[in-house]
């Protein structure tokens, strides 16, 4: 155990002396701060655009302000519907004090001109219309067509298409209600009816005894479960990928410093390896603990900031600290990196250089992407057949018993699946200790597959 | 460290290597007695480096035994061990203090011990100064330095170094000469391969000597001296027949070349006879000498006598690299 320590002080201490780390420490708060700033300064930011409609009356005009009026009403439905959900104290005298965040960014301005001809200058931003954000050209223009079938838009940049889908469903309905007026309905017809129509709530199934405490209603707790073991398949998947390079570029360095031979007089071989995976993973572990605090610290203030938002996230908490998540979430956490770790360990060692490990990166990476394809199936539908199935592979097994777990799997499955990674895992270890031996100690490299093999099941010194 | 047992450190008894169809050490075997200095020799590729990691365990043999005191090598064992390898390594990143105490510590001592082991050594060969300098900072030779301090750190009983004055200039391989005495003076066992033959004529008690695999002597360097056709060169005034007056005195005279002032004259000494016995003859003879020279014997002409000139041609090689490597480093 000494030796293992010594070995996982100096890697550790090696690591997190590095640069490199404390900027990969910094780097995702910093970029998850700038990238929350900078999508409230984008959706601030966003100018105030014009647009004129030519048209004999202003039907169309008016049908397009009505479109933007429904679709400003929805957000502020569902707001309110997210206000209910947090269940957001009451505040005396403010009724509808949960606002839709966005404001309305394309005004209609009167026309300049009463052709295309005309509105050119201003659709080109050579002259400006006069509107309530100041003076400003035409960003875009409804010229009704000729023979009255096509509203056509006209812009300057055609990739903003906002405006013009707002556009395309106020049309939509304008003809809706045209076609119920020509049949003698009202325009509230339809929403009438659609009131009128029979709900599908959804209901959780539970005992008899747990519904009547817990009642029937379809929560957050009910679904938390889900996102948190979505959360942590993902997170044992970014642990994998962010260690490949700190195996590989630890393990080449040593191969390089030609330090293998003064550390085997030392220490035995299963102690190198295991101070190094342990290295490496407190290494990681470092990094998730201190993004998993920054992560804290926001829910923690965002919970004591915004009424309601402790109530959103307790679930999620409840769900992570459950057992039946939690147990064999480190389970599968713990053999699936051991698992990882030796393979990428043991393919480094048989890289001389930095340029000969990159070569290997690209198999690497499609051997990581398989589990990612897995997990994003298994979060769609973790009872299909296919995720079934796939649980059983090895590579995979970590990753989708995590994700199943929620829907509560057979015992016998899980605890199988839990065994089956365990095998694999020492088949995996067994295997990965010859070759980081055929490849630290004799030399052999990844183009040297014959002596790589004689080297894997060479006699081992006691 | 505690103390010594009298068994022998080392006993390689046939161990045979190979990789695939080369045969990279054949059958050797060598005791390596409790408290001395044996010089492991040969030219490059000879099986020197292969046969000190088979006696760590590095890498086991494919025949043979191996006994590192007294049994197989086991962490236990290795504790007692400080090995330099011939392909020298150190984390570059570490600081000349932190790695001498890491590796002091992984062979046992505590981290007060090792840190204070690790200053001592580093004040005592002059790296004081740089304790706290990274190795990647350090000069060649420094970082070599730090490395046999590494080695030496936890005081080990049985000391195997793999070319160890390899890389270093002239001064510092008189260093590394006055640490192996010192080491030995404190009672360690010292093995350490050279293809440079002066170092072991100036600090062995024995020395083996490999050639292709196999081991082509073993014994002191009295023993290795006596295996060479050693002679003089005696010059007498022109026309004395130095032959006829030394032959009732057992010793064989040839001519060997005529000069413009006497003739030069080629004495063979057989087993027991030596260059001044020989000299010794010819005054007691009534020899007109005018010149006396005895053979300078080099543990390279052994080498020579042993294996033949192809496998002395390799060692010149290596020897020139070294010559040439340490002028490099002086300059």
């Amino acid at each position: 155990m000494r030796n293992i320590f010594l070995i996982f002080r100096r890697d550790y201490l090696g690591y997190v002396k590095a640069w490199g780390f404390w900027l990969s420490l910094a780097a995702v708060p910093m970029f998850m701060g700038v990238g929350a700033l900078f999508a409230a300064f984008a959706a601030q930011s966003s100018p105030v655009r014009y647009y004129a409609v030519i048209e004999p009356g202003h039907v169309y005009a008016d049908a397009i302000n009505a479109q933007f009026r429904h679709d400003e009403a929805e957000e502020q439905d569902q707001a309110e519907a997210l206000s209910d959900t947090m269940q957001l104290p009451a505040q005396a005298g403010a009724p509808g004090n949960i606002k839709a965040i966005r404001e309305r960014k394309f005004v209609e301005v009167p026309a300049p001109a009463t052709d295309l001809d005309g509105l050119r200058p201003y659709l080109l931003g050579e002259r400006t219309v006069a509107g309530p954000d100041g003076d400003k050209p035409l960003f875009a223009a409804f010229v009704l067509s000729s023979e009255g079938g096509e509203l056509e838009y006209w812009s300057d940049d055609v990739n903003i298409q906002t405006l013009r889908y707002v556009a395309r469903d106020a049309m939509r309905q304008l003809a809706r209600d045209t076609a119920l007026a020509g049949a003698g309905l009202s325009t509230d017809f339809i929403d009438t009816a659609e009131a009128g129509a029979v709900k599908v709530p959804a209901r959780r199934i539970r005992s008899a005894e747990e519904q009547e405490s817990a009642g029937a209603e379809v929560t957050l707790a009910d679904r938390a479960p889900v996102f948190v073991a979505g959360g942590l398949a993902y997170f044992l998947w970014l642990m994998i990928f962010s260690i490949i390079q700190y195996l590989l570029m630890g393990t080449i360095e040593e191969r390089s410093n030609k330090i293998f031979d003064t550390l085997l007089t030392s220490v035995r071989m299963r102690e190198l390896l295991a101070g190094k995976l342990l290295a490496v993973f407190a290494v990681t572990s470092t990094m998730m603990l201190v993004w998993g605090m920054f992560a804290l610290g926001g829910s923690a203030v965002l919970a004591s900031r915004v009424p309601g938002a402790g109530s959103v996230l307790s679930p999620f908490m409840a769900a992570a600290m459950s057992p039946k998540i939690l147990l064999p979430g480190l389970i599968s956490f713990v053999l699936g990196y051991i698992m990882y770790g030796v393979i990428f360990m043991a393919l480094g060692s048989l890289c001389d250089t930095i340029q000969e490990a990159q070569t290997l990166l690209s198999p690497m990476m499609i051997l990581l992407m398989l589990p990612m394809f897995a997990i994003f199936i298994a979060f769609q539908d973790p009872g299909s057949r296919i995720v079934e199935i796939a649980s059983w592979v090895p590579v995979f097994t970590p990753f989708l018993l995590i994700l199943r777990m929620p829907h509560d799997p057979p015992l016998w499955e899980v605890l199988a699946q839990m065994g089956l990674m365990a095998v694999t895992m020492l088949a995996v270890l067994w295997v990965a200790v010859r070759v980081y031996r055929a490849g630290a100690v004799n030399g052999a490299s990844i183009g040297d597959l014959g002596k790589m093999l004689k080297g894997m099941f060479r006699k081992r010194p006691a | 460290m505690e103390k010594r047992l009298a068994e022998s450190p080392l006993v390689l008894t046939e161990v045979t290597k190979r990789y695939g169809s080369f045969t990279a050490v054949d059958r050797l075997s060598l005791d390596v007695p409790d408290g001395r200095i044996i010089g492991f020799l040969g030219p490059n590729g000879a099986g020197k480096s292969t046969s000190l990691r088979m006696a760590l365990g590095v890498v086991p043999p494919d025949e043979g035994e191996v006994r590192l005191f007294g049994r197989a090598p086991d962490i236990a064992s290795l504790k007692r061990v400080g090995f330099l390898p011939e392909e020298r390594g150190l984390y570059k990143k570490m600081t000349a203090r932190d790695t001498i105490t890491h590796f002091a510590r992984l062979k046992g001592l505590s981290a007060r011990e090792a840190r204070g082991r690790a200053d001592e050594l580093l004040e005592t060969t002059g790296l004081g100064e740089f304790r706290s300098t990274r190795v990647s900072k350090l000069s060649k030779g420094m970082a070599q330095k730090v490395q046999i301090l590494a080695t030496l750190a936890h005081r080990p009983d049985f000391l195997i170094l793999d070319e160890p004055f390899s890389g270093l200039d002239p001064v510092n391989q008189q260093g590394l000469e006055d640490l192996i005495r010192t080491e030995h003076a404190r009672g360690a066992t010292i093995l350490f391969s050279t293809h440079v033959m002066e170092h072991a004529e100036r600090l062995c008690d024995r020395i083996v000597m490999m050639a292709r695999g196999r081991k082509v002597f073993d014994g002191t360097l009295a023993d290795a001296f006596g295996k060479l056709d050693r002679g003089a060169s005696l010059d007498v005034e022109e026309g004395f027949d130095l032959a006829a007056a030394l032959l009732p005195k057992g010793f064989e005279a040839h001519r060997s070349a005529a000069r413009g002032h006497g003739d030069a004259w080629r004495i063979a000494l057989k087993p027991g006879q030596g260059p001044q016995d020989a000299l010794r003859a010819a005054i007691e003879a009534g020899a007109p000498i005018t010149g006396f020279a005895p053979d300078e014997a080099r543990l390279r002409d052994v080498f020579v006598a042993l294996v033949g000139d192809a496998e002395a041609a390799r060692l010149d090689a290596a020897e020139t690299e070294h010559a040439l490597r340490e002028g490099a480093l002086a300059s």
